[in-house]
């Protein structure tokens, strides 16, 4: 069983505190994702946690053990690098066999789970190349064969797919999701892509400024996010917030209570284009975007900023054409002067 | 083909210029070569097929009178003169002692130097400095350190009871001392041909064999020696050539002596042309000396190419 438990943990380059004070409470076999914006932490984090980073204050415990002093390979996992780190002298084969022969397991055993490794991963006819004659989605799945092959209990993975174009990190991504399922192993997983984040995690972890913004699951973090920073990352595009006072008097009319709230939010998905009858908040197309499937539609509101509104259908209006919005009251987000989220009354489905 | 324009004069359809843009590129081209290719041609190439037709004649500067006496000279080198092969030797030696020591000296100071900490400047600094000093104070230096009794080395042998041999009055030692003195002149050169190697190498590949829970010992011999592999060729064949041309520090040094015991190829050529004035045998032991450079230039071409495929 590995449970993976963080408690006040910090870290400091010089003067300067990277990571202040985490807690964090990982199940066993649990998918975690941390996300957060550049430079916030997140790498170093999971650093700290494999062991190549020290630790500046706190506890880390894996399992049953206290590992703030256990040496790196001694804690029983394995990572993913952004940059896979695949030694470019040595054969898939040999990349993949490396912990393993410097743990001294013998060649027939060696042999075996690079094979096993490889079978799960598709490897097999790849063995006998180097890096360099490999793809990058084919470099990706060697640096997770070679993981998955010393049989570790947690998995890290630092932005694993962020060498990938598009259509591949898709892909990879998903197989991530069906190895995980698989193998069922703890894993950590750092991106700074909030799409990644929803796809693949059991539980988010939003870091900003070296701190837990908020934890929870992908739905949580989008339904009811704790603070305007959270709600702003998760999700796509980001939700429009303003501030309550520029649309108090529609709000009101429409009958939401906005309590001591000082800010508002609403995701450019739940904005309805409707009859002037039943808006609720009006105001100017400036930019109307083609997406395909639709439009994005950058709304000029009376007094508030530019709110973006997600228009399906072919149907959608044009520059300068008055757009009447509405939308439901438990897809109102409200924030107190600090950001932080007002709960009003459980309401998430 | 001439045609009559709106106004009714002839103009002619446009001879194209002599001076096209690419023959004017070519031109170009050609002059800014030009100064070194003069200087080659009359620096280098020169001298070599001077030397060539040198080593074929019988030139006695004091005599001067020159007969061409076909591969005399080199018989005379590779069959009849003991000195030569016992300069070969020399030669030999020299170099099997300096590269594999410089070498590694260069990879242990790398290895300590190539990551930054506080004063990781001021030792590069010490350890590059002789190899941009002059190479006479720093043989002179030498020299007077190594004196018999008297010298430091000697009293700070002393100091821990060891009697230190007169260093370079005893050809086995002499030899023992320019090989020393010579590889911590240059050694800084190699040092920084190391690190500048071992600082492109991606810190990820120790970090995941670390993980791996690979020792140092083995990420150093399993990664980091595998990775520097083209470097290392590198730096042994420019020291090797570099061992075979050493003149300054044996003329400095020892001048040879004593018995001949660090009489190596170039100073033996020098010995030859400029105090034997015996400038036939002379060419014709630059000519060995340049197809031994030569050889060694072109096992390191070869190797590199195996190395890159
Ligand atoms: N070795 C180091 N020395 C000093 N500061 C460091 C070191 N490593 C990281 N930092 C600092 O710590 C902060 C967090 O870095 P970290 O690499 O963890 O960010 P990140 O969240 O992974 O960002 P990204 O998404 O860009 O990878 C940054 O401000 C960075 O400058
Ligand atoms: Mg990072």
């Amino acid at each position: 069983m590995t449970r993976l438990t963080v408690r006040n943990l910090t870290k400091s380059f010089g003067k300067i505190e990277v990571i202040r004070g985490i807690d964090l409470d990982v199940a066993d076999g649990e998918f975690v994702v941390f996300v957060g914006p550049s430079g916030c932490g997140k790498s170093t984090l999971l650093r700290m946690i494999s062991g190549l980073e020290t630790i500046s204050g706190g506890e880390l415990w894996i399992g049953d053990r206290k590992v703030n002093e256990v040496q790196a390979a001694k804690r029983g996992l394995a990572m993913v690098f952004q940059s896979y780190a695949l030694y470019p002298h040595l054969t898939v084969r040999q990349n993949m066999g490396f912990g393993l022969k410097v743990r001294k397991e013998s060649p027939d055993e060696i042999e075996r789970r690079v094979n096993e490794a490889a079978r799960t991963l598709q490897l097999d006819k790849l063995l006998d190349r180097y890096p360099r004659e490999l793809s990058g989605g084919q470099r990706q799945r060697v640096a997770i064969g070679r993981a998955i092959v010393g049989d570790p209990q947690v998995f890290l993975f630092d932005e694993p797919l962020s060498n990938l174009d598009a259509e591949l990190r898709v892909h990879m991504r998903a197989e991530i999701a069906a190895l995980h399922r698989r193998l069922g192993n703890t894993t950590i997983y750092v991106t700074h892509d909030q799409i990644e984040a929803m796809t693949l995690a059991d539980r988010i972890v939003v870091l900003r400024d070296g701190r837990i913004e908020q934890v929870g699951s992908p739905k949580e973090l989008y339904a009811r996010p704790d603070n305007v920073f959270v709600a702003q990352f998760i999700g796509s595009p980001k939700m429009n917030v303003c501030p309550v006072e520029a649309i108090r008097s529609p709000l009101q009319r429409a009958g939401f209570s906005t309590g001591g709230a000082t800010q508002a939010g609403l995701r450019p998905e739940h904005l309805r284009i409707v009859d002037e009858a039943e808006g609720i908040l009006c105001g100017r197309v400036s930019i109307s975007e083609y997406t395909g499937g639709g439009a994005l539609l950058h709304v000029e509101l009376e007094g508030a900023p530019v709110f973006l509104v997600e228009n399906s259908g072919d149907d959608a209006p044009q520059p300068g054409d008055i757009v009447h919005l509405a939308f439901s009251g438990s897809d109102l987000h409200l924030f107190d002067a600090e950001g932080r989220a007002c709960h009003r009354e459980p309401e998430l489905a | 083909m001439a045609s009559l324009n709106e106004t009714g004069t002839t103009v002619r359809a446009p001879r194209a210029p002599w001076l096209t843009l690419k023959r004017r590129e070519t031109i170009e081209g050609w002059l800014f070569v030009s100064p070194t290719l003069i200087g080659f041609l009359i620096f280098f190439l020169g001298p070599l097929i001077a030397v060539v037709f040198y080593s074929l004649s019988e030139w006695n500067l004091l005599s001067q009178d020159t007969t061409f006496v076909g591969l005399a000279n080199y018989e005379d080198a590779l069959t009849q003169n003991p000195d030569f092969w016992q300069v070969i030797r020399n030669s030999v030696i020299f170099a099997a002692g300096l590269v594999p020591m410089n070498m590694a000296l260069a990879l242990a100071l790398a290895m300590a130097l190539a990551r930054p900490f506080r004063g990781v400047v001021f030792f590069r600094t010490i350890f590059f400095a002789p190899v941009v000093t002059s190479a006479v104070a720093w043989a002179i230096v030498w020299k007077f350190l190594l004196q018999g009794d008297a010298g430091a080395v000697n009293q700070m042998l002393a100091t821990v009871g060891i009697d230190g041999p007169n260093w370079l009055r005893e050809p086995n030692w002499a030899m023992a001392a320019v090989i020393v003195t010579r590889v911590l002149k240059m050694v800084g050169l190699n040092m920084i041909l190391y690190i500048a190697a071992l600082q492109s190498i991606p810190r990820d590949y120790e970090e995941a064999a670390r993980l791996e829970g690979a020792s140092e010992w083995q990420i150093f011999r399993m990664v980091i020696w595998p990775l520097l592999a083209p470097t290392t060729l590198i730096i042994m064949v420019i020291t090797t050539i570099g061992s075979f041309k050493v003149f300054d520090h044996i003329y400095l040094m020892t001048g040879g002596g004593p018995e001949n015991g660090t009489l190596v190829l170039a100073f033996y050529i020098y010995q030859q042309a400029f105090e034997f004035f015996e400038i036939g045998y002379a060419s014709a032991l630059a000519m060995i000396m340049f197809v031994i450079v030569l050889a060694l230039t072109v096992v390191q071409l070869i190797l590199r190419q195996k190395g890159s495929t």
